[in-house]
């Protein structure tokens, strides 16, 4: 990897920005070239001894007061910082789902909804902190179905050995639809319904088609009128 | 013995993680599997040798504890070996053939009734809705 001239880069900003102090009052603008890898991804891809020292993190919650300086060994714990950083990444991205789906107007339960999507991400933090508490991709998956099918009632949520989000719904007579929502678009699919000529027996059904046409897939077992308001 | 059939007539115990029971209710997703497993663990009570079902759990909680972290509403699923292996055998389009094996440890923690269910696959959520339909009793597994 080339080496990297700091006084170069430097340079490359407004020279008036970068000594100065900005007071809370004021606000910030960002002068800094459109090339230039502020993103935390991009970050992790400059030379390590840019970081031997010192790398700040900031978020829209961060306490300018408190940021933390925290010191990298970078050359020793590469993979595993990157590991973190993909990890953290995958985090955010759950709780900006869970955010857009509590803010979301299409869903008519958002909020408990939401409110069970948390209870499940930090369970399943609080029992395994380095996990991923929910498939980031399985959750833009189940909330692109609840978009496009707002009449729906709100599942049952639970998590599979994976992290991946599985909605169930129940109803009379022993009938279950279940999904597995799987991070790459598709979708799963049980079905469990009385069998009408032998009240004795069930008809049991499953499947895999893509998110977007999984109900049109469904269609002939009858599924949307029990599981919809 | 390890590879033992676990009899038809005796009793598993599986962990249900709380993200497997919101709200207390077991979910077929504790009865998937991870995708580096072949088969999902369970504890055989009768090997426990305990005078009642109330004390085999009270065993089944002294083991979790030992060996993971118990979430406030991760729950223990008791099922039937008989009931689970027959509703999957005849229900399952392709009549599968679950085996329930003694599979005892002997690591740092001693588990002598750890078992598994073998004959699994990845995409089994119909399996897994079917062993669902045959949990009989639900505890805490919170000591």
């Amino acid at each position: 990897m080339p080496e990297i001239d700091l006084y170069k880069m430097l340079n490359r900003f407004d020279p008036a920005q970068i000594p100065s102090i900005v007071y809370g009052n004021k606000s910030i603008e960002d002068n800094s070239p459109n090339d230039y890898p502020y993103t935390d991804t991009a970050a992790w891809e400059l030379p390590s001894k840019i970081f031997s020292k010192t790398r700040y993190r900031n978020t829209a919650f961060v306490n300018q007061e408190e940021s933390d300086t925290f010191i990298i060994d970078l050359p020793e714990n590469q993979d595993a910082i990157t590991q973190a950083t993909l990890l953290k990444s995958e985090e955010d991205q759950v709780q900006e789902l869970i955010f857009r789906i509590k803010w979301s107007r299409s869903i008519f339960y958002q909020e408990s909804l939401a409110n069970k999507l948390f209870t499940l991400f930090y369970d399943a933090k609080e029992e395994d902190p380095d996990c991923l508490g929910i498939a980031a991709e399985s959750l833009r998956n189940f909330y692109n179905f609840l978009q496009l099918h707002p009449n729906i009632k709100c599942p049952t949520i639970s998590l599979t050995p994976d992290y991946d989000i599985y909605a169930s719904w129940r109803g009379e007579q022993n009938r279950v639809f279940s999904i597995h929502f799987l991070p790459d678009g598709d979708a799963r699919f049980v079905i469990f319904k009385p069998n009408d000529r032998h009240p004795t027996r069930k008809i049991r059904i499953s499947g895999v088609a893509t998110t977007d046409i999984l109900m049109e897939t469904v269609t002939p077992y009858c599924v949307e009128g029990w599981i919809s308001e | 013995m390890k590879g033992d059939q676990i009899p038809d007539s005796d009793h598993i115990a599986r962990f249900c993680r709380p993200w497997q029971a919101p709200d207390g209710q077991i979910q077929a997703t504790a009865f998937m599997l991870r995708s580096d497993e072949e088969n999902f663990s369970v504890n055989w009570l009768e090997f426990l040798n305990c005078s009642s079902r109330a004390h085999e759990i009270n065993e089944i909680r002294n083991i979790y504890s030992a060996k993971f972290t118990v979430g406030a509403g991760a729950k223990i699923a008791v099922l039937n070996v008989g009931e689970v292996r027959e509703n999957v055998l005849t229900e399952s389009p392709d009549r599968r053939n679950l085996e329930v094996l003694h599979d005892p440890i002997e690591d740092d923690v001693c588990d002598p009734s750890h078992g598994g269910i073998y004959n699994l696959k990845q995409d089994d959520e119909l399996i897994a809705e079917l062993i669902l339909e045959t949990v009989r009793e639900s505890y805490s597994a919170r000591k």
